[in-house]
């Protein structure tokens, strides 16, 4: 049956459809550059969201807990064996995901028989500069989607995972018109905070095209300040310390958070 | 299906491989020679331990302070006098060697290596207790090197415990890997007993304990005991006056680590050791 080309299709149609469905209720995740580093933010209660992979990548995921672990530890495995066999210098992002990671995840989802990682990513790798941050958001079927610019597109300094494409190009939009290369750290955590708010009011209200109005994305996202923890992790500039990477405490936020 | 082949063996035991088997598994480092390997009788030969330098570490009132000299030798040559063997392993943990460097620096490489990936993939900082271990063990899987008359590496471990009890820690070992936690001073090499006698001497007769002295006071130690040694151990280089070399101090505190420079060190040996 399946060895039949329209089959086959729409087997993989039906797989997308149920992948896209699993990751839908995801917590959006926004990263964002700004002058000493990249910061991710995110906000829940349930479950750990970021995590370090190595010295200056870090990786922001929703899905099922167990795919997501698997692809943690897979990327923590070849970054780590690479950087103790080489050096730190030759561990690459870009390599991760499109020669390691982005091959298996897209077999896995095209054998059918098989399963796929309910799981979409994203990384980061911080730069010497701002324009040279590394954002690549892997998805569950290999595809990479990363921050550099396209002819239709100028660079971006940031980047965001959420559940549905169009909460994640809402919060693209918002970050775009909102977010600069060289912002403070402050500004950093506000931008990305409301960039946050903007993709989970609209997993919410799946009709939404446009972006929501100022005062209503403040509101929203007082509520969620008031339930919610703030998960946040940067990756420094600094070149000071070979390891870049620090998680911020929900208290270290709450007093920069503009009411 | 087969996901091994961009390296995605994954193992179910539910806790992760530490690195170095992860690493042996990929064939990326020596497997652990444990057992001496057999010697035949004709050619059996004494067993002389090289660790030439000299490494100590002692308690004082701002932390651990571990200094070491920066002679490296190779039998009676001296081949580099500008070696570091006191290494930062982490944020908060020095390892300061004495043996042979090739072994002693990889060994080095690995337990900073595996304290990272531990905390990496276990989402939490190695304790105290592991860490202790993770060396002890690195150095059991050597063994069967230091029977065959190579790669001996006798370290001191010095680490600040910001968890059970906050404090500083100080171990030394032994070839096999036996552990001791020192309570105040800890010396290696083999310009160490001169070394552990000056100790010895300053923490019970002194003008006061080791524990209580200054960062100043803990220097001039240091700087005087270092000298002490290479005055009677052709392995050690004490302080180079004339070159201007002087060795490496680390202080470990609740801090981090502070790796004192060679503007301060050489201002305290002008003032409390020339």
């Amino acid at each position: 049956m399946i060895e039949e080309p329209y089959r086959w299709v729409e087997a993989i149609a039906n797989r997308r459809e149920y992948i896209e469905g699993q990751l839908a209720p995801g917590s959006p995740i926004s990263a964002v550059g700004y002058r000493e580093g990249i910061l991710f933010l995110t906000l829940g209660q349930t479950r750990q969201k970021l995590f370090e992979i190595y010295d200056r990548i870090a990786m922001g995921a929703i899905g099922h807990p167990g795919d997501i672990e698997r692809l943690r530890m897979a990327a923590i495995e070849l970054a780590s064996t690479e950087g103790f066999t080489r050096s730190a210098a030759d561990v690459s992002l870009r390599r991760l995901a499109h020669y390691s990671l982005s091959p298996v995840m897209k077999s896995a989802f095209e054998q059918i028989y098989g399963p796929p990682y309910l799981a979409r990513m994203l990384f980061a790798e911080v730069g010497a500069r701002p324009e040279d941050d590394l954002f690549l958001r892997v998805e569950y079927d290999g595809e990479i989607a990363s921050n550099g610019a396209t002819y239709a597109r100028a660079r971006q300094d940031f980047a965001v995972l959420s559940g549905t494409y169009q909460s994640v190009e809402l919060m693209e939009a918002f970050l775009k018109s909102e977010h600069k290369p060289d912002a403070s750290f402050e500004t950093a955590v506000n931008s990305a905070l409301d960039a946050w708010s903007v993709g989970h009011m609209v997993l919410q209200e799946s009709e939404a095209k446009e972006l929501p109005p100022r005062d209503a994305i403040a509101q929203h996202r007082r509520e969620q300040l008031a339930i919610a923890a703030i998960e946040a992790a940067v990756l420094e500039r600094d070149g000071s310390r070979p390891i870049r990477y620090r998680s911020l405490a929900d208290k270290e936020l709450r007093s920069i958070v503009s009411q | 299906m087969d996901r091994s082949q961009a390296g995605f063996d994954q193992n179910f035991s539910g806790a992760a491989d530490d690195l170095p088997s992860l690493l042996r598994r990929k064939g990326l480092l020596g497997p652990a020679a444990v057992g001496p390997m057999s010697q035949n009788p004709t050619q059996q030969s004494v067993w002389q331990p090289t660790e030439a330098t000299t490494i100590l570490a002692f308690k004082f009132s701002g932390g651990v302070l571990v200094a070491g000299d920066r002679r490296a030798t190779a039998g009676n040559t001296v081949v580099y006098d500008r070696a570091d063997k006191v290494l930062e392993i982490d944020r908060h943990s020095i390892m300061a060697i004495a043996g042979v460097p090739a072994t002693a620096w990889e060994m080095a490489r690995v337990l900073e290596h595996s304290l990272q990936y531990f905390r990496r993939t276990q989402l939490q900082e190695m304790s105290v207790d592991g860490k202790v271990r993770a060396l002890s063990k690195l150095l059991r899987d050597n063994f069967g090197f230091v029977m065959q008359g190579v790669g001996v590496v006798v370290p001191i471990f010095a680490t600040y415990d910001g968890k059970s009890k906050p404090e500083a820690r100080l171990y030394f070992y032994d070839a096999m890997g036996a552990q001791f936690e020192a309570t105040d001073y800890a010396a290696t090499g083999s310009g160490s007993p001169a070394v552990r006698g000056i100790l010895y001497y300053e923490n019970t007769w002194g003008a006061k304990p080791l524990h209580k002295m200054n960062e100043q006071e803990a220097v001039s130690l240091a700087l005087r005991a270092l000298d002490t040694a290479a005055e009677s151990d052709t392995a050690t280089a004490g302080v180079d006056r004339s070159g201007t070399i002087y060795p490496v101090i680390k202080i470990v505190s609740r801090e981090g680590i502070n790796t004192l420079p060679e503007s301060k060190i050489a201002a305290v040996f002008k003032e409390m050791v020339a």
